[in-house]
């Protein structure tokens, strides 16, 4: 039997749609707070990453606190042998330099 | 009194380990930096009873691990000073995700006292932690409940920390089991470790073993610099052992065999409200995001938001048009006379440039302003990024990642920081492929235009047409990813992906006013730079003569310079109902910023009245008196907030009225029956002119639907296509545009002919 960290990772990569946060800790009976906490150890691993989908703009000279960017939600994604190897560029907007 | 025992406090940052230290030391404190770094050390000096400690604060760390430099100073000086007791202070609150490092302190072996900081916190949110069990299940760990803000607490933690540096009285920490094979594989490694005087005096043993085979690099560096390499190599061994029996490596393993302590030590000595049971968020969670009933949900409220954002703001709007249109120009004029400018061309350029072109724009600020009030409650309630995930659901259905959905709910505000957006798109050709539809989402600023002409054309059923052209974007948006998706960007399945919801709750005015000032007051600026700008360009383009008699500032429109530009284009709407030069110029102007559609519309209609009113030579009539002007200005502002709040409590009966076979009355406090909605003077003109370039009203009709289809559809804003050349490059910016143009064209050519052969005008 799988380490319940193995169980994890492997209900996000085999997935068939997104899941919640909190489904997913409903599905292994943990706290939103503990199951997070694991999907955070895999990101150290380099297994998942972690995606803060709200973008900042400095296009119209607000920088970071654009005033129309929605406030999104964190995700976790699955990262895939071959995705590139460098950084994740910040969602950030540099329009204006 | 003899030589200060140390005392280290450890925490996660920000579970206010700072403020209890301070509190803890007061002022006696130093502050320094840490042996080689740049990390902040600070010592205080306290004294307990007879006894007195040096207080250090260690820097903030989730864990022991060796991930940054804060960790591995706090791990060193733990092993290295061998302090008398370590305080783990955590965040009371959050003990699944604090208690980690703890758990980790305790494997050091060292005397512990745990501290539950920011008890109120957690008390407020009706967590309640059951200290004694809690203590008990740690082996009788001195857990002390604290305020570190209010220095709540602090005796006890005196009394915890005088108890675990008295050599006799104090209580270790109980080791973790780590069940096997791994306990005999740390069994082993210990063994060998203990065995060497030099290491076993500096580690403790059945610590280092475990951190060995945590394949710790910082250890294994060192121990291999130091020449311990039996030792690595037996780790090594020991690591691929474990690996082969479980198929899984030995870090995996301990990690959660450590999470899984935590949560046996927390299930029911922490008490959470509705522990265990669905909470309310959960409950709306089955419905609102329900796989069937999710897609339905967001377009009714959707289509809520537009009737409440067209028919609440109408009123408003109708006053402000009256208002710069009325009093406003009256008085600049006036201003003008005195100042002997009104038959100047600066005098024209003021009327007819600036008042005519911004205020035509800055009109629309009560539609904008209800738009981001039910978007700031949407927001602030949680649903908006619950609506990103029912999205996902529809975008992944059809091949697209699902992900790309959150740029696109960006769109709605404004293109450009959608673009930026795709950025959170780890794959090249999804962030292309999303960028590439993003602009088919209907932006802020597309609403003026949708507004005035909604109005103009469909009266109180304006909202109807404006939640079309938004379905119409999000459908354009979909069919072209879905067509990329098989033709040109051909790759990947999506990748699965797991979102942290926010729970629902009551939106705060504070946070709802916030976004709604800081969204508004973005239009504003908008208007008062690049439109003010615009209409002076579009004024003196106006105004400059290439054909006829006319002279600068006195030439008729249409021979004007931007007459013939957009005369040279006019023909290529033909097919879409539309082909008048007005609109066509209005379209060019669309591309510096979509509110400018209106704002040059505002002022060539303007002027052609104008022109209209000096061949008419119309007899002009006295200027009422500015008293007047300004009581009337405030009786209309209060029959216009009446009928405001009379249109927010429609939305009621307007949205139950979709259930087929109910009709519930509206409100009418002002008696004003099914009077006819009143128009602004750039409605009527709108009115009148496609009525006249298409030969009939029901047809002005079809061609003014085509026009904001195309208005919808076409090339971006040019802050919006700096922002994807910036991105993707100038070629694929020129795909996009040519595609977002022609699609644009088809799109509005459909709506006009397609109207036409079903009979419709």
């Amino acid at each position: 039997m799988p380490s319940l960290l193995s169980q994890v990772l492997q209900a996000v990569e085999t997935a068939d749609e997104p899941c919640t946060l909190a489904q997913l800790a409903h599905q292994f009976d943990l706290s939103p707070a503990m199951l997070e906490e694991m999907l955070t150890y895999w990101v150290r691993k380099g297994r998942l990453r972690e995606v803060d989908s709200s973008p900042a703009c400095a296009s119209c000279g607000h920088g970071a606190s654009c005033p129309f960017v929605a406030k999104m939600p964190r995700t976790y994604e699955v990262v895939r042998d071959d995705d590139p190897v460098c950084d994740t560029p910040p969602p950030v907007c540099r329009h204006c330099g | 009194m003899t030589t200060p025992q140390i005392v280290a406090l450890a925490g996660n940052p920000n579970v206010g380990k700072s403020t209890l230290f301070n509190a803890l030391t007061g002022a006696r404190q130093h502050v320094g930096n840490w042996p080689g770094k740049t990390v902040e050390k600070v010592e205080g000096l306290i004294t307990i009873g007879d006894r007195q400690y040096k207080v250090v604060d260690l820097p903030g760390t989730y864990s022991l691990n060796a991930y940054s430099s804060e960790e591995i100073i706090a791990r060193d000086f733990i092993i290295n000073e061998h302090p008398a007791a370590v305080v783990t202070v955590v965040d009371a609150a959050n003990l699944e995700r604090t208690l980690y490092l703890a758990v980790q302190i305790m494997e050091l072996g060292v005397p512990a006292v745990l501290a539950l900081n920011m008890a109120d916190m957690a008390q407020r949110r009706g967590i309640r932690v059951n200290t004694a069990l809690l203590a008990e299940r740690l082996g009788g760990l001195p857990i002390v409940e604290t305020i570190g803000s209010r220095g709540a607490g602090l005796n006890a933690l005196r009394q915890a920390i005088y108890t675990q540096t008295n050599g006799t009285g104090r209580t270790l920490p109980q080791p973790v089991d780590y069940g096997q094979p791994l306990e005999a594989e740390i069994a082993a490694l210990q063994a060998q470790i203990a065995a060497d005087p030099i290491l076993s005096r500096q580690f403790r043993p059945r610590w280092l073993a475990t951190k060995l085979l945590e394949n710790d690099e910082d250890l294994h560096a060192r121990l291999e610099g130091a020449g311990y390499h039996p030792l690595i190599e037996a780790a090594h061994a020991a690591m691929e052992r474990i690996a082969a029996q479980t198929g899984e490596d030995a870090e995996t393993l301990i990690t959660d065999r450590r999470y899984q302590m935590i949560a046996k030590w927390l299930r029911g000595a922490v008490q959470r409200p509705r522990s265990g049971v669905e909470t309310r968020s959960d409950r709306a969670d089955r419905v609102v995001t329900h796989p069937i009933w999710g897609v339905p949900i967001f377009l009714l409220l959707m289509w809520v938001i537009f009737q409440f954002t067209a028919n609440v703001s109408a009123p408003l709007v109708d006053w402000i048009d009256a208002t710069i249109n009325g009093p406003f120009t009256r008085w600049a004029e006036a201003l003008l006379n005195a100042l002997s400018l009104a038959e100047t061309w600066f005098g024209a350029l003021v009327i007819n440039g600036v008042i005519a072109g911004v205020g035509g724009v800055l009109v629309f600020i009560p539609v904008l302003f209800f738009l981001y009030l039910a978007v700031a409650v949407l927001e602030d309630s949680g649903y908006m990024a619950r609506s990103a995930f029912v999205m996902d659901r529809v975008m992944r259905a059809i091949g697209l990642h699902g992900k790309s959905f959150l740029p696109l709910v960006v769109g709605f505000g404004c293109n450009v920081p959608a673009i930026y957006a795709t950025r959170t798109l780890e794959d090249e050709d999804d962030r292309k492929l999303t960028a590439f539809i993003t602009t088919f989402i209907s932006c802020g600023a597309r609403l003026p235009v949708y507004v005035v002409f909604g109005a103009a054309f469909f009266g109180a059923k304006a909202g109807n047409l404006i939640f079309g052209l938004y379905l119409l974007g999000i459908a354009i948006a979909l069919l072209t990813g879905l067509a990329l998706k098989r033709t040109v960007y051909r790759h990947k399945p999506p990748q699965p992906f797991v979102l942290e919801l926010p729970p629902y709750r009551l939106p705060t005015p504070r946070n709802v006013w916030r976004q709604v000032w800081q969204r508004t007051a973005q239009f504003l600026r908008n208007a008062t730079t690049i439109i003010l700008a615009a209409s002076i360009v579009i004024w003196f383009m106006l105004a400059l003569p290439v054909r006829g008699e006319g002279r600068f500032n006195d030439v008729r429109t249409e021979d004007s310079l931007f007459g013939a530009v957009s005369r040279t284009i006019a023909p290529a709407f033909e097919p879409a109902g539309f082909a008048s030069w007005e609109t066509a110029g209005s379209l060019i102007t669309g591309f510096v910023a979509k509110e400018a559609v209106i704002s040059t519309m505002s002022q060539i209609y303007v002027q052609t009245a104008d022109d209209a009113e000096v061949a008419g030579a119309e007899e002009s009539q006295p200027a009422p008196r500015f008293a007047d002007e300004a009581q009337e200005l405030l009786r209309s502002l209060g029959e216009a907030l009446v009928l405001t709040a009379q249109e927010t409590v429609n939305i009621v009966p307007r949205t139950v009225n979709l259930l087929p076979g109910v009709h519930l009355g509206l409100a009418d406090w002002l008696n004003r029956g099914e009077e006819a909605e009143e128009t602004t003077a750039l409605q009527d003109a709108l009115i009148a002119a496609f009525t006249r370039t298409t030969g009939s009203a029901e047809r002005g009709k079809l061609a003014a639907v085509a026009f904001n289809v195309f208005v919808l559809l076409y090339v971006p804003c040019m802050a919006t296509v700096a922002a994807m050349r910036h991105e993707f490059g100038g070629r694929w910016v020129l795909y996009q545009s040519s595609y977002a143009l022609l699609v644009a064209w088809l799109a509005a050519t459909i709506v006009y002919q397609g109207g036409l052969l079903l009979g419709i005008g």
